[in-house]
Formats: C-alpha cells, sequence, structure tokens
C-alpha cells in the first residue's frame, strides 16, 4: 500500500473537480507531511483528425494551455486553504494508446500516491457504457491504494 | 470496335471474352489512381499491386430495412491474370453520426485500421481474409477475398422449423461457433484494434465447414474511455438476435398472435436494450425455456442491469461457461 498522505487528484475543469480539490485541501492541511498531484488527463485527437489537416503539437498544445489554467486555479484553492505550494505538483498529459483511467492509474503507480482522488459526474448507464465513467473505473481498480470518490 | 493492343498479353483472354468488356461500346479504361472512386465505372481497370482487376460490379449493402444502396467504393473485381474473384475496397473517409436517444457517437471510416486487421488476422478463418497495397495515389486500396458464405442472420432462418425446435435442436452448436467469433473479438482488442461494425450481417458462415467469419472492419469510433463499446453493443446485438433468431420490438411482441398483449403488457423498460430503447432483451419473457444463465447474458446489456461488462473477455468467459451448461 503506497503512502496515503500522497495525493493525486486527477481532475477537469468541471465543478466536482473543484469540489474534489478542497475536499482534499480540508483533509490534507492538518498533515504535517503530505504532497498534492494535480493530474488532467485528456484524450488522443479523433480518427479523422490528420486527414483534416490536424497537427499533433498544435493540439497538444491547445490542451495544454486550457488543463494549465484550471490546474493553476486549482493550486490557488490549494494555497488558500493553508497548503504550502512545495506541496503542491502539476502534470497535464495524453493518454497514449490506452484509456484515461488506465493513464491515471499507471501515473498513480509510477508516483506511488497512496490514495486517488476524482470527482463524479453521475453518468447515466448508457453513458457510462457508451463513454465511460473515471471514477468508476478507479473505484473497480482500487488496489494497494485508497479511491476517493467526490460527489 | 474496342482496341486492347495496349494491355499486356498476360491478361488480354481473360480481357477480351470477359461479358464485362464485350458488352462495352467504349474503351475500358485503367484506373491507377483510385482517388475519385465514384468516376470508376462498370468495365473499367482497376491497376494495383500489378494486378489488374476488372470492375464487374459493386457491393451493396443497406441497413436493416432500408433498401441496399450499391457501393461505388466497394467494386467486386477479376483479376485479369489468374480469373480469381476480388473485392475492392477503395479509400472513402465518411463520418458519420450514431443516436442512442439523446447520446451520440461519431463513426468513421478507417482504411488505415482495417489493413492493419487484415494483417494481422491474415490465416485466422474466424476473420474475411485481404491485405492491402498503395495505388499510385498513395490510396490504400483493401484486396480482400470473396468470402464463401452466407450471412449468419439469414442462415439462422433455415435452422429448424419453429423457434422451439431451432432452441432444442441447433442453438447450443450455433453458439459455440459465435463463442469463436467473439474471442476472435476480444484477440483484436488485445491488440488495441477494433472491428468497428458488428452486426448480425457481418458475420458469413463458411458454406463448408459452417464456421463463422467476420467481415468489414474500415469503422472506427471515437470512445477514449471506453474504446470497444461499440463492438460490445454489436455482439450483445449479435447474441440477441442468435438466441432469439429475430429481434423483438415492443409493437412485434403486441402484433404477434402467439405474444399478443399479455406478453406485451408484462414488458417493462428494464427488459429493453440499454442503447436501442425500443428492443427487446429480455427474451425469457417472450421465450420462457430460454435458460436463466443465458438470459441473464442477455440482461447485461438491458437498461436493468446493474452492471456492465468492461471488456469482452468478460462476455466471453460468462458466454462459454453459460454455454458448457446448457
Amino acid at each position: 500500500m503506497d503512502d496515503w498522505q500522497r495525493f493525486l487528484i486527477a481532475m477537469d475543469k468541471s465543478e466536482t473537480s473543484r469540489r474534489a480539490v478542497r475536499y482534499v485541501g480540508n483533509m490534507a492541511r492538518g498533515l504535517a507531511t503530505k504532497h498534492i498531484h494535480l493530474l488532467h488527463v485528456y484524450p488522443e485527437p479523433p480518427p479523422d483528425f490528420y486527414i483534416k489537416g490536424g497537427q499533433l503539437d498544435r493540439y497538444q498544445m491547445l490542451k495544454d494551455e486550457r488543463a494549465g489554467l484550471f490546474l493553476q486555479d486549482a493550486s490557488i484553492i490549494l494555497e488558500g486553504m493553508g497548503i504550502n505550494g512545495r506541496d503542491i505538483s502539476q502534470q497535464i498529459c495524453m493518454a497514449e494508446g490506452k484509456t484515461i483511467s488506465q493513464t491515471v492509474l499507471d501515473i498513480r503507480k509510477e508516483g506511488e500516491f497512496g490514495t486517488v482522488v476524482t470527482g463524479k459526474r453521475g453518468v447515466s448507464k448508457a453513458e457510462e457504457f457508451l463513454f465511460g465513467s473515471i471514477s468508476n473505473a478507479l473505484a473497480r481498480h482500487a488496489r494497494d491504494f485508497t479511491a476517493w470518490i467526490v460527489g | 470496335m474496342i482496341d486492347l493492343s495496349y494491355f499486356p498479353l498476360r491478361i488480354l483472354p481473360r480481357l477480351k471474352d470477359h461479358p464485362a468488356v464485350r458488352s462495352l461500346r467504349r474503351q475500358p479504361r485503367i484506373w491507377r489512381d483510385t482517388s475519385d472512386f465514384s468516376s470508376i465505372d462498370y468495365g473499367d481497370i482497376i491497376l494495383v499491386d500489378n494486378r489488374w482487376f476488372l470492375v464487374v460490379g459493386y457491393m451493396r449493402e443497406g441497413r436493416f430495412g432500408i433498401d441496399e444502396q450499391p457501393k461505388q467504393w466497394v467494386p467486386k473485381v477479376n483479376d485479369l491474370e489468374t480469373g480469381e474473384s476480388n473485392i475492392l475496397k477503395l479509400v472513402f473517409h465518411e463520418t458519420y453520426s450514431i443516436k442512442f436517444g439523446d447520446l451520440t457517437v461519431t463513426c468513421y471510416r478507417n482504411p488505415e485500421k482495417e489493413a492493419r486487421v487484415l494483417e494481422l488476422v491474415r490465416g485466422n478463418p474466424a476473420f474475411m481474409q485481404g491485405y492491402s497495397a498503395l495505388d499510385d495515389a498513395d490510396n490504400l486500396v483493401r484486396i480482400l477475398d470473396v468470402v464463401q458464405g452466407k450471412r449468419m442472420d439469414k442462415y439462422l432462418q433455415r435452422l429448424g422449423e419453429s423457434h422451439e425446435e431451432y432452441f432444442r435442436d441447433h442453438l447450443v452448436g450455433v453458439l459455440q461457433r459465435f463463442l469463436v467469433s467473439v474471442q476472435a473479438i476480444a484477440y483484436l482488442h488485445g491488440h488495441g484494434l477494433k472491428h468497428g461494425d458488428i452486426r448480425r450481417d457481418h458475420i458469413f458462415v463458411d458454406w463448408d465447414s459452417g464456421h463463422f467469419s467476420w467481415i468489414d472492419f474500415d469503422y472506427d469510433f471515437y470512445l477514449p474511455e471506453r474504446p470497444y463499446a461499440m463492438d460490445l453493443f454489436g455482439l450483445g446485438n449479435c447474441l440477441l438476435y442468435i438466441v432469439g433468431r429475430r429481434n423483438f420490438r415492443g409493437q412485434d411482441v403486441l402484433e404477434d398472435p402467439e405474444l399478443g398483449e399479455k406478453v406485451f403488457s408484462s414488458l417493462r423498460m428494464e427488459d429493453m436494450s440499454l442503447l436501442a430503447r425500443d428492443r427487446v432483451f429480455n427474451l425469457q419473457k417472450i421465450y420462457p425455456y430460454i435458460p436463466e444463465r443465458l438470459n441473464d447474458i442477455l440482461m447485461h446489456f438491458s437498461v436493468g442491469t446493474s452492471v456492465i461488462y468492461d471488456t469482452v473477455d468478460e462476455f466471453h468467459d460468462e458466454l462459454a461457461d453459460c454455454i458448457a451448461s446448457l
């Protein structure tokens, strides 16, 4: 079991993600040692992206720019709650050849994060069947770590 | 008078004798670049991979209940050197949306993906065979063998008189063969590839051996978190058709004299397809002799399910256990 005080927050720009950030802030601020890693994973471009003249570096740049804004916002929220900036890190990456949830799980393992936190969108069964649910996938694969799902 | 003197000698005997050429009132055109596939006509020749393919027709396909339309990007051809019949698939980058209620899935034709599948499954009888080659404009042309068989849905109609007879005498054998097809899809997924268009008419039953073969791999979807969801959905629909030997909408149940109002009024929303809400998945309500275990697998694709299949492997394993128990 990895160190539970190493938190990985898998997030997007949604309000539930911000709630997850505030929840972790509340839980972590009293801890003597802690680390909070803010992560955004985005998908590869669609199959017709290149045929339409798309360029991967521009796609990634755009995604990185957008995610950078809400990750920065999340850092500000955490610092406002008394978390030292040195205990916060950020990462943005593309899920290359795998799903977003698998990418999150791989980063969790590499970084030995003992607690993974994500917001729950509340999707229907049909949506979950087609588009999946990151929170459900993380909960299902929670082994050697703890998953917190914030609704 | 048609002048065939500019064609290579090795193809001349078949070229001049072929009805598609004999009926022509113009010179056959040679297409080395297939970009403008809609201009390629009956009696024309497509030259790719140093093979001379005479266009003798077009494949047709329709969604169920819709008139079949010729697919101009899928000509039926004869190899003028060997006499072999083939099907060519030319590059056609079509995109369209499939709607499931208020959910939309974008679908793409992806020639590169089909080429990769063909390469992966070479020699595997669970799949249509073929290979790909570039034409002079670098279009990825897929050169396919003709599948010697019959569409599975039509094949099933000839097994047994009544559904009960089909169920008793034929279903297990059909399911065993379908299980091999499911395993074949899991094999694709294991290599990061999807079929893309799993439907009951995309399984062909070999005339001689009766084994099932998948055809048509050029569709692709953009479902980053559940890349194989549409394949799973297709497999569920195929299983539904195999078990029921037809599909039932609520209205079909109502109009069927053997089912009628009594069965119709027993149907709940939970009995219907998770994605296509007018399709009955709880077949036990229609055919009470369908075993619980088999019906339970179908119900994983229904509105009433609390657990959805995550992978085709899970579906395969449950189906294998179920077949063993039948």
